[in-house]
């Protein structure tokens, strides 16, 4: 199993990059942005292969732009941070453009199961379209 | 009885008594002047009588034809008057008396007629006699002539005393044979019949002198009995128009005060209970009697009284629940209000609170990675009582943020006894850990309610929840469902745990209020379960005693 990359876009700098920080410690490629414009560039010179979105962003809703990260790939697995456990945008959009969801503060362990799950997904996404 | 028709009764109580002393009065007087006019023929009667004795006196003293004439003239207006007043003669002393009084004129007439017959006669006998008798002494002398004489003045003292013993004498005296001649024999027949005359006239005199008293005291005795009549009837009338007087002044008042009082008694009850209204007092009502117009005027009154007491209790409701809801929904804005600024701090605090959670993780993450250094594990210890301390932390901000994101009511069918089965479906771990005993009562006949069902499930759960951590192992909750008044649904949730001190059972739905140990209850759950159902318009009664046990109940309106 390959190393998987993982987006984290978040406009609080010390959440997103620490978070980064103790993926990586646990041998994930992980890299942190804090506005929508970073994400989009990373996504196209780099793309992921799971984007940890948060909800809000200053400027544009977490779901905008995971719909905009999906059409460089449609395979990307968007995983959204949230503050409240239930929330009408995720019981929405869950199973559309986001396949997960995880609620702050995050417990790490949780996270990486649900980062393991998506790429597991994205790696069958993958595989279906590398072998049509 | 209608009004005008009692003051018909009243005027014509007056009318009619006023017309009976009338009509009786008048009859009176009619009846004392036809009385008058019979004592004024009476009294015409007498002075008849009086005169006719006048022209009877000298008729006999005289007895000549004028007197005679008067007399007879007199008698005819006796017979008339007796003839006008016979209809009250006979009602006054009988048919018999006026029969008896009509032949004692009649029979007074027939004897003046024979008396004056008779009167008319003894003139021609002594006419005769006194032509006969010159022939006589023309043809006597002598003795016989003398004789003759003595013979004559017998017949002079008889003419003037109408003796019996002189006629005797004289009769005897011509009976000698020296008087035997025709001349004599027809002398002595012309003073038998004088004497005869005499006889009758005597008779007939006595007759009428009987008969006129008989009539003066009958016309006597008429007048005065007339005249005590008319003063009984008099005395009489006097009485009973006095009576008829005070009957009208007394019966006519009792009539009248009692329609009056019919009138006004219920006037002043009206008043009075107008008045009662006029200070909204409904408690009395106008005792209807009667069918007259204030009798309807009353059942009127009650009947808009009835209405107006009804629409005061409505407004009053109506006042009630507008101020019930307008509190209701002051409570609701106001939860709404502190629900968004709770919601807003929390989702402050929840930012930082990752910070910390991740620059404590990665802090553990690189302990984790070093070697062994002094106070390494005091460090985890640290680390640890942070994450905990997140933990909490992040669970009231949850907490708060889901209870703040629902202001709305999403509306559904509900099975109550469902719902609570499905929360206890979530509790079923910790019920068996503690060998609860559940006693379930809930009602059959429980209508489908329309309500959220994911607040109500969060309320139940939280209840629930909080009695299974009341109880001790082996403690009891038992739940029952219900519906009071077709208007209420109440569940009650009752256990047997350690309960809650009477002091803080005021604080219970307060925010952050928690009876539970430090660490192990966020003090929300009550709190957030009271507003939602104040939201969804119900109420939670609290039942609770220390070391016995504590009963929820909630109440749905249906």
């Amino acid at each position: 199993m390959r190393t998987t990359k993982v987006l984290i876009v978040d406009d609080e700098v010390e959440f997103a990059s620490t978070l980064s920080e103790r993926l990586s410690l646990r041998k994930y490629d992980a890299k942190a942005v804090y506005c929508a414009e970073d994400a989009f560039a990373i996504a196209r010179s780099n793309p992921p292969d799971v984007v940890l979105l948060d909800l809000k962003i200053p400027g544009m809703e977490g779901t905008e732009i995971g719909k905009i990260i999906k059409q460089f790939n449609p395979a990307i697995q968007i995983i959204l941070l949230t503050g409240e456990s239930e929330n009408k945008i995720i019981s929405e959009n869950l199973g559309k453009d986001i396949s997960d969801y995880i609620v702050k503060p995050v417990e790490i362990g949780e996270l990486t199961k649900k980062i393991d799950n998506a790429m597991k997904e994205k790696e069958k996404l993958d595989h279906s379209k590398g072998q049509p | 009885m209608r009004i005008w028709k009692k003051l018909m009764v009243g005027f014509g109580v007056y009318v009619t008594l006023a017309a009976i002393i009338g009509i009786f009065a008048y009859v009176e007087l009619r009846t004392i002047t036809k009385r008058f006019t019979v004592v004024e023929v009476a009294d015409d009667i007498t002075n008849i009588i009086l005169e006719v004795r006048r022209f009877e006196k000298n008729f006999l003293l005289y007895k000549d034809d004028d007197t005679f004439q008067e007399i007879k003239k007199y008698l005819a207006v006796l017979t008339d008057d007796t003839d006008k007043i016979r209809k009250e003669i006979i009602k006054e002393v009988g048919t018999d008396n006026y029969e008896m009084m009509k032949n004692a004129i009649a029979e007074y007439d027939f004897q003046i007629n024979i008396l004056s017959k008779n009167f008319k006669l003894q003139k021609e006998f002594i006419s005769k006699i006194g032509v006969l008798t010159r022939s006589i002494e023309k043809n006597l002398s002598g003795d016989v002539l003398n004789s003759f004489l003595i013979v004559r003045k017998y017949e002079k003292n008889l003419m003037i005393y109408r003796d019996k013993d002189i006629y005797a004498t004289l009769i005897n005296t011509l009976n000698s044979p020296k008087f035997a001649t025709a001349e004599v024999n027809r002398y002595r027949s012309l003073i038998n019949g004088l004497f005869k005359l005499y006889r009758e006239e005597q008779s007939s005199i006595e007759k009428i002198r009987s008969k006129a008293r008989n009539i003066q005291t009958f016309t006597e005795d008429l007048s005065k009995r007339e005249r005590a009549n008319i003063t009984t009837i008099l005395s009489r009338s006097a009485i009973l128009l006095l009576f008829a007087v005070l009957t009208i002044i007394i019966l006519g008042t009792a009539v009248n005060i009692k329609i009056a009082n019919s009138i006004a008694t219920p006037l002043k009850q009206l008043e009075g209970i107008t008045k009662k209204i006029a200070t909204a007092d409904f408690s009395k009502r106008i005792d209807v009697r009667g069918k007259d117009e204030l009798a309807s005027l009353g059942t009127a009154f009650n009947q808009m009284q009835d209405q107006l007491q009804n629409t005061m209790r409505f407004l009053e409701l109506a006042n009630e629940k507008l101020r019930e809801s307008r509190a209701q929904l002051v409570e609701t804005e106001k939860l709404a209000t502190l629900g968004r600024f709770s919601a807003g701090v929390a989702h402050e605090i929840n930012n930082p609170l990752a910070i910390i959670n991740e620059k404590a993780g990665l802090m553990k993450d690189y302990i984790d990675m070093s070697e062994d250094f002094p106070n390494k594990e005091k460090f985890n210890v640290m680390l640890n009582a942070i994450f905990d301390s997140v933990r909490r932390c992040s669970s009231i901000t949850h907490r708060i943020l889901g209870f703040a994101r629902k202001t709305d009511i999403t509306p559904e069918a509900i099975n109550l006894n469902s719902l609570v089965n499905e929360v206890l479906k979530f509790l079923e771990k910790e019920i068996l850990y503690k060998s609860i005993r559940l006693e379930l009562e809930l009602s059959e006949a429980l209508p489908v309610i329309k309500s959220d069902k994911i607040q109500l499930q969060q309320v139940f759960l939280n209840i629930i929840k909080n009695a299974a951590d009341a109880v001790e192992e082996g403690g009891l909750i038992r739940i029952s469902t219900g519906i009071k008044n077709n208007t209420t649904f109440q569940v009650s949730v009752e256990d047997n745990g350690y309960g809650i001190p009477k002091e803080m059972l005021k604080n219970i739905f307060e925010p952050f209020f928690t009876t539970k140990e430090k660490g192990k209850g966020t003090g929300l759950g009550l709190s957030i379960s009271y507003g939602i159902i104040k939201k969804l318009g119900g109420n939670i009664l609290v039942k609770s005693e220390q070391n016995k046990g504590t009963t929820f109940t909630v109440e749905i309106p249906v």
